[in-house]
């Protein structure tokens, strides 16, 4: 087909879970009996949209665009081509003409540091908002291979998700009385069934993520961003009546607001500098370039795609003398012709430009802090584990595979615009977060925590990815990611279905009572730690993601002695988490039930449950590799989508010693790489069965009290509820009731004699100094000697052989730190 | 294909005897046992001694340690032999966290020793011109004061350094007669405290 | 045949490898303090620890794994000697001890000996 279908087609599928929710929302009621019909539509239109994604990829996109093997981006090719090979075809880009945005001309010969141009996209507006000065909102569309991708991957597990909702909620079809909730009178809360609108928030839901993918300007994905926020609000706090749900959405709404106050803030940083919200390239029917896109402003082609800030990014005395010129550079015909005119009339050469890049590094570190909090990145990570509390079709949706995933996608398509040091953050955050939440996963026993936390995990690791330059190993976990999250929580799911509790301390043995839900699972399992063949290239999809990302990792680390440890955490993540999802698999499925009436009572899940289960465990084993006897897989579609100006190393302006290495370096690194992924994967493993399935001598509870301190602090979550808490909401409070007591005290007591005033002061004098800080300083140190030395005292244990444990941690650290020293 | 250089051979066979032992020692529950593998992984290094050279000091090692101090241990373990002592459980948490530590603690002694590059061993040929020499005439004359093998030192600040070790000596031997007396009181039976202990040797 | 084994066998070995094995024995000797509860058990240990640093004075020392100035040469070999013998002095005494707190206590459980703790 044509490919001017695209944006239609798609289009289609984007508004049909929007007009599935406007029916609903009108008519909802009245389908059936308390709106059975409702989820039949809803299902209807997802697969709807589903089988347009599908069309669009095979029947628009593949046609149009065939795939070429980018062979540097498969684990089973163990040589290295040379770069040009691979070069060539990302830069067909620039021939094919109509329809499309501008695309860069291929500049001469493909050496090897040949830079790559934009990829091949479509975008345009449909409706233009409202034009105030420069600033123009409206709704468009951008469309490349990466769109489409998500596309499908979206709607795909939507359809999925919807069919498995079809079942796991039929309790919400007649009068649901909530075991959960007991109302002032002692009995349970009975409430009329919400089912019908259950679906109409999934359809609304689905329609906002779509929204997010298609967006061609970066307002249009705020627009949808905030959309989906607020359905995820409705979804968390579904059982609204129950004080943790709503507890639990009202902190998934705020802690987003805190990231998204980022955003703006990168939002208004990129559009103040370069005057546009659009992605791509405008053109007109000729095919001329009407208005230009942020990545190709800078980026451009005169500079090789190398990013560079532009004329409009200077210090604001430097921006004055050259103003006309500057307006004009950011307006519709910039070009880097006037940045280097300009940089010439300031005598300074362009690349030095570091206002400019601390621009850059603002803007890029902000529309990261949106993606922090929506794809819960470490110090908003707080929100999901809670976000728990929605119904588990949710989770599996949009709390797993699509929502929290956005933010990742937001770099992704952000790619272009981010500075290697706005990287180097990302790549912190990721690693931060891939640890701490794969280690609070060893301890959490519900099981739907565990997944949450193994979800903000794998986030992490995705993040981690992007931050390293690993575009096509973020993305490519992006995906696998989705199938195989997806299907283990609504295999969690169909657990809890069966057995209703989500405490993992009561299940065991539940295979032989439920064997699809089990080994479907256990697929899951083995996608998600990566199983594989080492160095043969055959494995579950997650050896794929995972090995491109630790490779990535390798070749970070080599040219970045400095920052060894993004090199070093996810090859320990790895180790942790395939530690933990086995954890769970075995306390879930294998053993002896621990509680043998739930036992007794737990089922298989109804067929229309457990049908999408075996459709996710076919992708999540197989979604990463090639369609047999073609090269049609995810990583070439990627490869198409790879973002201009990503196929050479490149270096720091602020931090000169970073280098982001190029993604094709990373497959120097396939054997060690492939090794470590595997060897620390499969201790995990045998860890987990040692201690889980095998009776070895150690034994889970043992462990525990030996490592109680330890124990305690995972399983309060690093404490960071009680840290936020003591941070920001204790002194937010405090703060609070300052002001309402001088309001009183000012408004009420505004007759008071000035006597009283001064009484009152006083007393606060008295109360703030006197007993606050000088008996408070006093107290609180005597009280923190007395704390240090009864703490203390317990180091004083009297075991020999402990002390002979400290000698030797000591001398380790001794070296360590030595070590340290003498690399300084 | 070079042929087989047998001191190399020989240093292979008894460090592997020595390492599997002491890994014996250390994962044998039995104290018995125990005291077995200490025998032959503490023999084992005699071996390694008389390898680099130190043909009085592996002498003394399976005479002093393996003969003296090992049968000594032995002792003490039939003196204080009882059921309920031969076989002593350590829990799963101490395991595991003797396992890290011990796991780090070999992993930087190991880093540091390949640090050095003058430890890497000589080449084959210098190895072999070595002349083998005993060390017990330079040894006993040390230790009376003259350093036999330091005569022709030509450097003047190594020369300092060139005093024996007799005063040492001394000390050890002092010290020595100092611990036996000191032991022997120590370990002889006290009267009042027999009849507290749980059936005693 | 793997080239790294192939030359330990053709080619002389060096004070590295010494070290290595040193290493070793003094590793187990910790986690043998560390892991026993038999009084015994971490004599044994103490031993071990003591054996590792004799075999690291004597590859320091010896002509045939370092032939240069800055060997330790006889130094070495006359260290590990006082090593040697005052392990036996520390051996005997500490047996006096173990022998000692087994009449005491009636056990020779080292976790038992906490009175010092805080």
């Amino acid at each position: 087909m044509d490919p001017s279908w695209l944006p239609k087609l798609l289009a289609l599928a984007w508004l049909t879970p929007l007009a599935s929710f406007v029916l609903i929302l009108f008519f909802g009621k009245h389908m059936g009996s308390h709106g059975k019909g409702a989820g039949l539509l809803a299902t209807t239109a997802i697969v709807f949209s589903a089988v347009c994604s599908f069309t669009a990829l095979f029947g628009v996109w593949l046609p149009n665009h065939p795939l070429q093997d980018a062979s540097h981006h498969s684990a089973q090719h163990e040589e290295v081509d040379s770069h040009a090979g691979v070069s060539v075809p990302i830069r067909l880009v620039a021939a094919e003409a109509e329809g499309y945005g501008h695309a860069g001309h291929a500049t001469g010969e493909h050496g090897e540091h040949a830079n790559n141009a934009a990829p091949k996209y479509i975008t345009a507006d449909w409706y233009e908002l409202g034009v105030f000065g420069k600033l123009k909102l409206t709704i468009g569309y951008y469309i490349d291979a990466l769109t489409v991708a998500m596309f499908c991957m979206v709607s795909l597990i939507a359809s999925c998700v919807h069919i498995y909702a079809l079942g796991y909620m039929h309790d919400e079809l007649h009068d649901f009385t909530d075991p959960e909730v007991t109302l002032t009178s002692g009995e349970n809360l009975k409430r009329p069934g919400r089912y019908y609108r259950f679906f109409q928030y999934l359809s609304l839901f689905c329609f906002s993520m779509f929204g997010i993918v298609i967006a061609g300007n970066i307002a249009m994905v705020f627009v949808f961003w905030e959309l989906v926020g607020i359905c995820s609000y409705f979804l968390i706090g579904f059982y609204i009546e129950r004080k943790s749900a709503s507890t639990a959405a009202n902190k998934a709404f705020i802690v987003n607001r805190v990231g998204d106050f980022g955003m703006l803030i990168g939002l208004m940083a990129l559009w103040s500098s370069l005057g546009t919200f659009s992605f791509g390239d405008m053109t007109n029917e000729q095919g001329e370039v009407t208005e230009q896109g942020m990545f190709s402003l800078l980026r451009t082609e005169e500079n090789d795609y190398h990013l560079q800030p532009t004329a409009g990014m200077v210090f604001e005395g430097d921006r004055f003398p050259e103003c006309n010129c500057a307006t004009g550079g950011s307006g519709d015909t910039a070009s880097a012709g006037e940045a280097s005119g300009s940089g010439e009339l300031h005598a300074k050469p362009p690349t030095k430009n570091h206002a400019g890049q601390w621009l850059l590094l603002v803007a890029g570190v902000g529309i990261f802090c949106g993606c922090v909090g929506k794809s819960a990145q470490f110090p908003l990570l707080t929100w999901l584990p809670d976000a728990m509390e929605g119904p588990t079709p949710v989770s599996a949706l949009v709390h797993s595979a699509t929502m929290v995933a956005a933010g990742v996608y937001l770099v992704g398509r952000f790619f272009p615009v981010l500075s290697p040091e706005a990287l180097l953050v990302i790549a912190y955050t990721g690693c931060i977060t891939l640890f701490v939440a794969a280690t609070i996963a060893i301890t959490a026993t519900d099981i739907k925590r565990v997944l949450a936390y193994s979800t903000i995990s794998q986030l992490g690791y995705m993040m981690l990815a992007l931050g390293l330059g690993g575009w096509i190993a973020g993305m490519f976990h992006l995906i696998t990611h989705a199938f195989f999250k997806s299907l283990l929580f609504m295999c969690s799911g169909s657990v809890i279905h069966g057995v209703h509790t989500n405490d993992m301390t009561e299940m065991g043995g539940l295979r032989k009572k439920m064997p699809i839900t089990a080994y479907t699972m256990l697929v899951g399992c083995l996608a998600i730690i990566g199983a594989g063949v080492p160095l043969m290239g055959i494995g579950f999809s997650g050896y794929y993601s995972k090995d491109a990302i630790i490779e990535q990792a390798f070749s970070f680390g080599v040219s970045n002695p400095r920052h060894w440890i993004l090199q070093w955490a996810p090859v320990a993540g790895a180790f942790i988490t395939a530690f933990y999802m086995f954890r769970l698999w075995y306390m879930t499925f294998a053993g002896k039930p621990r509680n043998q009436e739930r036992y007794d009572h737990a089922h298989e899940s109804p067929r229309v449950m457990t049908a999408p289960l075996v459709l996710l465990a076919v992708f999540a084993l197989g979604v990463g590799w090639a369609f047999p006897g073609t090269n049609l897989k995810v990583t070439n579609l990627l490869e198409q989508a790879r973002p201009v100006g990503t196929l050479v190393t490149s270096h720091g302006e602020l931090l000169p010693a970073l280098v982001i290495p190029n993604e094709h370096d990373a497959h120097n690194f396939l054997v060690p790489a492939g090794l470590w992924a595997f060897g620390t994967a499969a201790s995990g493993l045998l860890l987990a069965t040692m201690i889980y399935l095998w009776d070895f001598g150690l034994r889970p509870e043992e462990l525990k009290r030996t490592f109680k301190p330890l124990h305690s602090w995972l399983w309060n979550k690093w404490y960071f509820d009680e840290i936020y808490e003591w941070i920001f909401i204790k002194p937010t409070k405090m703060f609070s009731g300052w002001i309402s007591w001088i309001d009183r005290n000012i408004f009420d007591s505004i007759i008071h004699s000035s006597a009283a005033i001064c009484k009152g002061g006083s007393k606060v004098v008295d109360a703030i100094v006197d007993r606050t800080l000088v008996d408070g300083t006093v107290n609180t140190l005597a009280r923190g000697t007395w704390d240090t030395g009864l703490w203390l005292r317990k180091i004083q244990t009297g075991s020999l052989r402990q002390y002979v444990m400290f000698i030797a941690a000591g001398t380790i650290l001794l070296f360590v730190a030595i070590s340290f020293v003498q690399n300084i | 294909m070079d042929a087989i250089y047998w001191p190399s051979f020989f240093f292979l066979l008894f460090s592997f005897i020595a390492c599997a032992f002491a890994l014996g020692v250390l994962l044998a529950k039995n104290i018995v046992r125990m005291a077995f593998y200490l025998v032959l992984s503490l023999s084992s290094t005699a071996g390694l001694f008389f390898l680099a050279g130190a043909d009085f000091v592996g002498a003394m090692q399976l005479m002093i340690y393996v003969g003296g101090t090992l049968v000594l241990l032995i002792f003490g373990v039939m003196l204080t032999s009882q059921e309920r002592f031969i076989e002593m459980r350590t829990s799963s948490g101490e395991w595991v966290v003797a396992f890290f530590i011990g796991l780090m603690l070999f992993f930087t002694l190991g880093k540091a020793a390949f640090g050095v590059a003058a430890w890497s061993g000589l080449d084959r040929e210098t190895a072999e011109a070595v002349q083998v020499e005993q060390t017990v005439t330079p040894l006993a004359m040390g230790l009376l004061g003259a350093r036999v093998d330091k005569l022709d030192e030509p450097d003047a600040a190594k020369q300092e350094g060139m005093a024996g070790y007799l005063f040492q000596f001394e000390i050890v031997s002092v010290h020595l007669l100092v611990v036996l007396v000191g032991a022997a009181y120590l370990a002889r039976a006290k009267r009042k405290a027999s009849g507290a202990s749980a059936g005693g040797s | 045949m793997n080239p790294i084994i192939a030359n330990l066998l053709t080619e002389p070995v060096g004070v590295s490898h010494y070290v290595v094995v040193g290493a070793f024995m003094f590793t187990c000797g910790v986690l043998c303090m560390a892991t026993k509860r038999n009084a015994l058990g971490i004599l044994m240990g103490i031993e071990m620890v003591l054996n590792g640093a004799n075999l690291n004075f004597i590859a320091f020392g010896s002509r045939y794994l370092r032939n240069d100035a800055n060997s330790l040469g006889l130094d070495g070999q006359l260290i590990s000697l006082f090593v040697i013998v005052l392990a036996a002095a520390e051996a005997a005494v500490a047996l006096a001890i173990v022998l000692n707190f087994y009449n005491n206590t009636g056990s020779i459980d080292v976790d038992g000996a906490d009175q010092l703790r805080g």
